[in-house]
């Protein structure tokens, strides 16, 4: 009896965790026109680091704001060495550098902490389970879902409330427009890079304690993250919002109901979608 | 309403680009072998009538017809295929490659050498003079090895009619040949124009009111999306409507 | 000029035929190993790169037609009963051929950034089948076959020494090779770089460049599919590796290594890749981590790869003498 309802709910939690991840990849693409294979690398370092500095300090909250913060480096860092530099030679060598940061993220994860699954343990209120209309549900997803949502509505506000927002927002149309008005452009580039990196960052850090962390994690967020934007179209956020909710649902339910054919789903549907709508639910026709 | 020699009709054609009028209901026709001039004040709509015709756009509504055939939205290799054919006002050709292989792409897809696992490009004895016979025709002959880019913006703009007539079209569609040419390259590109398209129907969009009138049989004014008038080059320029237009456009 | 180009290219078929005929008899059986793998490798990597050098298609997906290839023969092998090694190769091959079709019908409308999205979703798509569907493929534990003899009428050959394998192989993607290359100057590869150079106006001389691209990505997956079952017959047995996207990236460095600008770039990568993780393999486990490092350090640098580097050298040798033909990417 109580199955929908919980599968349901670990639907959402997995739709919040997609949007975070595949928000920042649709933005960056919607910006620069290039899609960052490392994006999701970036998700699994979050984790990795949160392992690490909760084994160091003890304090989970600290990872939340930590992490992000040296992603957010790391990934303006990327930007600015590396995927500037081949800007000139086109799309190909962009997505060839970052796919290349990619590989060497995971292998140097390989390295440091080893090529084998970690356990993030918490311990305290999140460890719990919480009465929702007599259902007991882990404390945990509930935290996630709340931070996902927090965090795009963060996101809202900035991109539609702020000056820098707005200037995000006219340079995913139009970026020659904005470089006419005098900003400069390639320092929002790099900024907006490095807030895509955090935003990763953030969902592998609280997808570390629920989710294993282990080196095969980025290419499996990958690949649903991508589903994700084909699907809501690229480079469009309210796409990406309901695309994550599909995926996730989809991917909740489906394990529950088809367990075989749950990851055909999920690319039965985007075939559907191609075949309808090759540019996305949401994305502009060309 | 339709006459038999009637290559092209355009019937009632508007284009609009989310919500921006660009056509706003265009209707004339062409007959055969015809040299038909479109003219009118920049933002007009003269291009976005081209793409419309050669089947890059869709038009929002209204028809195309084609020797009796309705032709409206069809693909861009279809009607090439069905022999229409068109230039850009942009030398669009493969500036990689020397000016001999750009005829010959045409050339070639036009007897069917497209996607062949075997034969090469120059293996047809036909494809090889045609596209000699074509770059004579234009004068670039001399400049067959020539890469495209190395061209000179005079020759630019001949390959770029060499690659419209490379797939021996029946109704040619050539989008400002002269833009951007001397007065002298200007003269000779007239006569060669009138040369190549003997015999065939050509629709041609032109800025140059001295290329317009000593090239046209007939002339249509697009004026705000829409044919202010189509008539012989003498009723055109005498015509207070199209003065008017022409000076509203001068006087902004 | 053309005269010289057709001697020196007649003087290198023939140094390369020689070579491969007597090396068997000059090296060791574990060389002849090595370069048995390198032969089917260079076949995998001359594939991927009529799709990226020629086409300037990034593909991240290779990989499922090699795996495909690699996962058929072994399937067919098992499961048919005195099946000829030629009747499994065919067999196989068209099987990865209609995969070809299906796989292209969904991404011939696309290209760029989102082809190369796609093709890695398919990859993972592969990827998922062989390892969820144990009863056929044998999940993770791989799937073990051998080598079916070659019956030529009135003779048996036997297929399981080195040397023996190594000939067959060498004949037989030696001529399939020598088909591609030759394919890249027939109208169908003309038709490929001239939609490279300029896709608009090829539609609007009369060709349908979504067919072409169809054409072309179910070419590229069968030679792929020839690969990657000369590497199941090679290693006689075939495994996830085959089919993953590490495959894929194997592929992709190998290309980059080589260089995307000539038809030889990635035969020369697939040989300097597997030597250099033969060397890096023996001194560290983290050669994965280098190859990164070349990787990035390729993009970076050299954009044209070894090949490139080999060409301008030459030019230089000889004066800046035309080199025309080049396919390198250039947007």
């Amino acid at each position: 009896m109580g199955e929908i309802p919980v599968f349901f709910l670990h639907g959402l939690v997995y739709a919040g965790l997609l949007f975070l991840v595949s928000s920042g990849l649709t933005l960056v693409f919607g910006m620069m026109n290039v899609l960052n294979l490392a994006h999701a690398a970036f998700y699994m370092l979050g984790a990795y680091f949160s392992y690490s500095v909760l084994n160091i300090t003890g304090h989970f909250y600290l990872c939340l704001i930590i992490c992000p913060l040296f992603l957010f480096i790391l990934g303006m860092l990327v930007e600015r060495f590396l995927l500037r530099r081949v800007h000139v030679y086109g799309h190909v060598q962009e997505l060839l550098i970052t796919f290349g940061v990619a590989y060497i993220i995971t292998e140097s994860v390989k390295w440091i902490w080893g090529n084998y699954p970690l356990g993030v343990n918490l311990s305290g209120f999140l460890t719990g389970s919480v009465n929702l209309f007599g259902l007991f549900y882990p404390v945990y997803r509930l935290f996630m879902f709340f931070c996902a949502v927090f965090i795009s509505l963060i996101m809202a506000m900035v991109l539609y409330k702020t000056k820098i927002g707005i200037i995000v927002r006219a340079s995913v149309d139009d970026t020659e427009m904005v470089n006419a008005l005098g900003v400069n452009v390639p320092v929002v580039f790099t900024a907006v890079f490095g807030f895509g990196a955090a935003l990763s960052g953030f969902a592998g850090v609280i997808a570390g304690p629920l989710l294993t962390t282990y080196p095969g994690m980025a290419a499996e967020i990958l690949v649903d993250a991508f589903v994700v934007i084909v699907i809501g179209g690229m480079g469009s956020l309210g796409g990406a919002i309901v695309a994550s909710l599909m995926i996730g649902e989809l991917q909740s339910f489906g394990a529950l109901l088809f367990p075989k054919l749950s990851l055909a789903l999920m690319y039965m549907l985007m075939a559907a979608v191609l075949i309808i709508r090759p540019s996305g639910l949401f994305g502009e026709e060309q | 309403m339709q006459e038999p020699n009637d290559i092209l009709q355009v019937r009632n054609v508007y284009k609009d680009f989310s919500g921006l009028k660009v056509l706003t209901g265009v209707d004339f026709k062409v007959k055969e072998n015809e040299k038909h001039a479109v003219i009118g004040p920049n933002g007009a709509g003269k291009t976005t009538l081209f793409n419309i015709i050669s089947g890059k756009y869709k038009p929002s509504s209204g028809s195309i017809i084609f020797k009796g055939e309705d032709i409206s939205g069809r693909s861009p290799h279809v009607l090439t295929r069905m022999k229409v054919s068109r230039s850009f006002q942009i030398t669009n050709v493969f500036q990689e490659l020397n000016v001999l292989e750009n005829v010959r792409a045409g050339v070639r897809c036009d007897h069917g050498l497209r996607y062949h696992f075997l034969k090469t490009p120059g293996s047809i004895a036909e494809v090889n003079k045609k596209t000699e016979e074509i770059l004579t025709l234009v004068g670039l002959a001399e400049v067959k090895q020539t890469l495209a880019r190395e061209l000179s913006y005079g020759q630019q703009r001949a390959l770029e009619i060499a690659v419209t007539l490379s797939t021996e079209p029946e109704l040619i569609l050539l989008d400002e040949p002269t833009a951007g040419m001397t007065r002298e390259e200007t003269g000779e590109a007239i006569k060669m124009i009138d040369k190549v398209t003997a015999s065939k129907t050509l629709i041609i969009i032109e800025h140059d009111m001295d290329v317009v009138f000593s090239l046209a049989d007939t002339v249509s004014v697009l004026h705000n999306g829409s044919i202010l008038i189509s008539g012989s080059p003498e009723q055109i320029r005498n015509d207070q409507r199209v003065k008017d237009a022409y000076l509203g456009e001068e006087g902004d | 000029m053309k005269q010289r180009s057709h001697a020196s290219l007649l003087a290198w078929g023939t140094l390369i035929l020689v070579a491969g005929v007597l090396l068997p008899l000059a090296v060791r059986q574990y060389q002849l190993a090595i370069l048995t793998e390198i032969i089917i490798f260079a076949l995998f990597a001359v594939s991927y790169n009529l799709l990226l050098g020629y086409a300037g298609l990034l593909s991240f997906g290779h990989a499922m037609f090699f795996g495909t290839g690699a996962y058929t023969v072994a399937i067919v092998i098992n499961h048919i009963p005195s099946l000829s090694f030629f009747g499994a190769v065919i067999l196989s091959l068209s099987v990865t051929t209609i995969t070809g079709l299906v796989v292209g019908s969904f991404l011939l409308r696309h290209k760029g950034t989102p082809f190369a999205l796609l093709t890695l979703a398919f990859n993972a798509l592969f990827y998922a089948i062989a390892t969820k569907w144990h009863s056929i493929t044998g999940g993770d534990d791989g799937l073990s076959i051998f080598r079916p003899d070659i019956n030529i009428g009135f003779a048996q050959l036997s297929t399981s020494s080195i040397p023996a394998f190594y000939y067959i192989t060498f004949i037989i993607i030696g001529l399939v090779m020598l088909f591609s290359w030759y394919f890249t100057r027939t109208a169908m590869g003309q038709t490929v770089l001239l939609m490279r150079e300029n896709e608009e106006r090829m539609k609007f001389l009369g060709y349908n460049t979504n067919v072409s691209r169809l054409i072309l990505f179910v070419f590229t997956g069968f030679l792929a599919g020839l690969a990657g079952i000369f590497y199941a017959l090679f290693f006689q047995f075939t495994s996830i590796t085959a089919i993953s996207i590490d495959m894929s990236t194997i592929v992709l460095l190998m290309v980059i290594i080589g260089g995307t600008g000539s038809f030889v770039g990635p035969i020369i990568g697939a040989c300097v890749y597997i030597y250099l993780q033969d060397f890096l393999s023996d001194i560290t486990d983290r050669w994965p981590f280098i190859m990164g490092l070349i990787f990035i350090f390729m993009i970076l640098y050299v954009p044209k790869g070894l090949s490139g580097l080999i060409y301008s050298l030459i030019e230089r040798l000889r004066g800046r003498r035309h080199l025309s033909r080049k396919v390198e990417i250039a947007e």
